[in-house]
């Protein structure tokens, strides 16, 4: 039984990782270079809610890529306005962490290898091309192709191409899947009801930033700064995707993030303004290459999907991460990644997909965004357990805590400990 | 499904053309009356991207310039051989292949503008060469034409399938025609050999005794086989059915390239695609053409799904257009 996970960011490795200990035969493909796509320039793990949802997939058995990520953090349990007890991985570090341990859990990983179309048989895929042509054949299929980008999309939203991790013009743009297999894709929405929403955060070159501001982000991990009064600019958190970071405090003061680069949590940020302030006078950016500019454009291409995330209308498509909904985050790429990867294999074998029950957030939040992207405000909305709605959802249902034992409780008296660690075949 | 899909425009100085400019573009979803990103291929540039950055216009399209005849030789009473000098610029961007250009004298409409390949581009002297068939009015005119005539393009997509031969490097191809419609391939096949690949050449003379093109191919290093191929493009010969069966054994062919008319491309490459389903076809490109911009539909048919291929700048796969077996599913 073959499973072939499309995109190979957080979802799409946590997809296949699971289908993989599930007992099928697994293939990544992945459009760039890289695996982990914008995970390679992200790093935020464990702040608020995530630190639940984290330790969660541990308990289920799912607790891989978290276990990864806590051993490449430069930091740990650090606040930052809004947040608390982050741990900031290192963006140079874990992508070969992550590379290494699918190859060797056997995994077929083919970089370079972009999927433009689909061969399809009723209502089932049979197989994909590749841009090249080549047909690959599969069971059962998984999209984590995300929602990011390409280059018309961001131009057409946002302000152009920005030059970001994903390197549309290098290695192409991406393929919606389901939309190819005849599934229309839902959009986001802005604040202001445009469609799409601009990645949240830009990264610094740590080396470029003064001697006293590397040693503090080195030291404690986060950097704050004011911005000078005729600068700030509120309007910029609307357009945000990231709605978690999208606080008055964020508008009015530059907040840095150690993650190897610094990362700075705001969409953009104008180069020649930003060398005014103390520290910054040699600034320069990393990710996204234009940074002082724009920032890449999301939520364009969310399918629609049961709570299994199989997409509806399809027998034998599921999908995770960002193009399974609105969701923000390594820790929610991880999540519906590795319950799409789940239930490839149990469809694949003829079992019925199985959801995650709302008493864990991991479970909660997948229910929760498919219930509210049926609505106008919902397509607004962000879903994630570090902030904006989601979190305020999760301390009113009691879901979140740092109490590890009670985690751990919680997920044994659902008789789910080890749940993904169980072979299906 | 997957389509193969090409505009020979794409990405050149020439895109965004009209095309995109009036929501038609053959490759960008976004200049397609779509809202959202979802080219049909991707080259390394975004048509969209252009577009904007462009004022939302297209580029400026190509436009007739008078050059020099420097040779004028008929090869037949019906055949002309014509060298003409052009610029550096065009010499080189008609080096490629499946380059063409439209020729019309300069007292002459553009109702006259004829679609001409360029069989060689010699970019040391920039004297391109080009070989026509009087058979109509706009080639009976091009023939009055002695020292200067009126040179439009470059254009590219005079080869249909062109991505199998430009991809093509240390394999062999089998080049397969007769009449005029070889001239093209003596460039494809300069290119070919170029890139390390085995050119074997299996070609129709004719009412000629030597075929014009067979000493081109000889200097390149092709392997030139003379033979009559096929009785009124109805069925191939038996001789050459045991020659192709034979070449196709010893060479294994990644690519053939049919280089007759639409009959006989359709011959031709359902004959061999029965023998090998895997060989990858290319043909050159005999569409009737009238302005080589996808506007003014001479050169439209229609693809296996009934849609619209503008063929004089958009690629098919020729399997799909002239495969019978396949058409017929």
């Amino acid at each position: 039984m073959k499973v072939i996970v499309i995109g190979g960011g957080w979802a799409g490795c946590a997809a296949a990782l699971q289908a993989k200990k599930s007992g099928a035969d697994v293939m990544l493909l992945e459009r760039t270079d890289m695996l982990l796509g914008l995970g390679n320039v992200g790093g935020i793990m464990r702040n608020n809610g995530r630190f639940t949802a984290a330790e969660e997939l541990i308990d289920l058995g799912a607790g891989d890529l978290i276990d990864i990520t806590d051993r490449c953090s430069r930091h740990k349990n650090i606040d930052f306005p809004g947040h608390k007890h982050a741990s900031l991985y290192d963006v140079t570090k874990v992508e070969p962490e992550v590379r290494r341990y699918l190859h060797n859990k056997g995994i077929e990983i083919v970089l370079q290898a972009r999927v433009v179309d689909v061969d399809m048989e009723n209502k089932s895929i049979k197989g994909i091309y590749l841009h090249d042509g080549t047909l690959v054949d599969g069971d059962v299929f998984v999209e984590t192709t995300g929602s990011t980008g390409p280059m018309g999309n961001c131009l057409r939203y946002g302000k152009g191409c920005s030059m970001c991790i994903l390197r549309c013009p290098s290695f192409g743009p991406r393929i919606s899947i389901s939309q190819r297999a005849g599934v229309e894709d839902q959009l986001g929405m802005k604040g202001d009801d445009s469609f799409g929403a601009m990645s949240g955060s830009c990264k610094l070159n740590k080396d470029s930033l003064s001697e006293e501001i590397r040693d503090i982000l080195n030291r404690d991990g986060v950097f704050v700064t004011s911005i000078p009064p005729e600068d700030v600019n509120m309007d910029k958190l609307n357009i945000k995707v990231c709605q978690q970071y999208a606080l008055k405090e964020f508008a009015e003061n530059i907040i840095l993030l150690d993650t190897g680069h610094a990362k700075l949590m705001t969409s953009y940020y104008p180069l020649e303004k930003l060398r005014k302030i103390p520290g910054f006078e040699n600034a320069r950016y990393e990710d996204p290459y234009s940074g002082g500019k724009s920032n890449s454009i999301r939520y364009l291409s969310v399918a629609p999907r049961d709570n299994a995330l199989k997409v509806d209308g399809i027998d034998n498509l599921l999908c995770g991460g960002e193009k399974s909904g609105l969701f923000v985050g390594h820790t929610e790429a991880i999540t519906t990644g590795t319950l799409a990867g789940f239930n490839a294999v149990r469809i694949g074998i003829g079992l019925r997909p199985v959801e995650l029950p709302v008493s864990l957030a991991v479970g909660d939040i997948i229910n929760y965004e498919k219930e509210m992207r049926k609505t106008p405000e919902g397509l607004k909305n962000r879903y994630t357990f570090a902030g904006a709605n989601y979190f305020a959802r999760m301390k009113d249902l009691g879901l979140y805590t740092t109490n590890i034992s009670e985690i751990k409780e919680r997920v044994k008296n659902l008789n789910l400990t080890d749940f993904f660690n169980e072979k299906l075949i | 499904m997957f389509r193969y899909i090409d505009c020979a425009d794409y990405g050149s100085e020439f895109c965004p053309c009209s095309l995109a400019e009036r929501g038609e573009c053959i490759i960008c979803s976004q200049l397609k009356n779509q809202k959202f990103c979802d080219c049909l291929n991707w080259k390394g540039t975004c048509v969209y991207q252009e577009f904007i950055w462009n004022n939302e216009k297209s580029k400026k399209s190509r436009e007739y310039r008078k050059f020099r005849i420097v040779e004028k030789r008929y090869l037949r009473e019906d055949l002309i051989l014509l060298k003409i000098k052009v610029n550096q610029g065009l010499a080189r961007e008609l080096c490629n292949i499946g380059a063409f250009v439209f020729l019309k004298p300069e007292r002459d409409i553009e109702a006259y503008s004829t679609p001409i390949s360029i069989m060689e581009s010699d970019i040391i002297n920039n004297i391109i060469t080009v070989v026509f068939k009087i058979e109509g009015v706009k080639t009976k005119a091009l023939k009055e034409c002695d020292k200067e005539i009126m040179v439009k393009g470059p254009y590219w997509n005079g080869i249909q399938g062109k991505k199998y031969i430009e991809d093509l490097k240390n394999k062999s191809c089998l080049i397969i025609g007769r009449g005029v419609a070889l001239a093209p391939a003596v460039l494809a096949a300069k290119k070919m050999i170029n890139n390390k690949n085995n050119v074997y050449v299996v070609l129709d003379r004719g009412r000629s005794e030597e075929h014009f093109t067979e000493s081109y191919f000889k200097s390149y290093g092709c392997v030139v086989k003379p033979t009559k191929i096929c009785n009124m493009n109805k069925y191939i010969l038996d001789d050459t059915r045991e020659l192709l069966q034979h070449l196709l054994k010893k060479w294994n062919y990644e690519v053939v390239l049919s280089a007759g008319n639409d009959d006989f491309h359709r011959l031709i490459l359902n004959y061999i695609h029965n023998l090998d389903p895997y060989i990858k076809f290319a043909t050159v490109n005999n569409s009737t053409m009238c302005c080589g911009e996808g506007v003014c539909g001479s050169c439209q048919l229609r693809g296996k799904n009934n849609e619209i291929i503008k063929t004089c700048k958009q690629q098919f796969n020729p399997l799909e257009v002239f495969g019978e077996e396949l058409n017929s599913k």
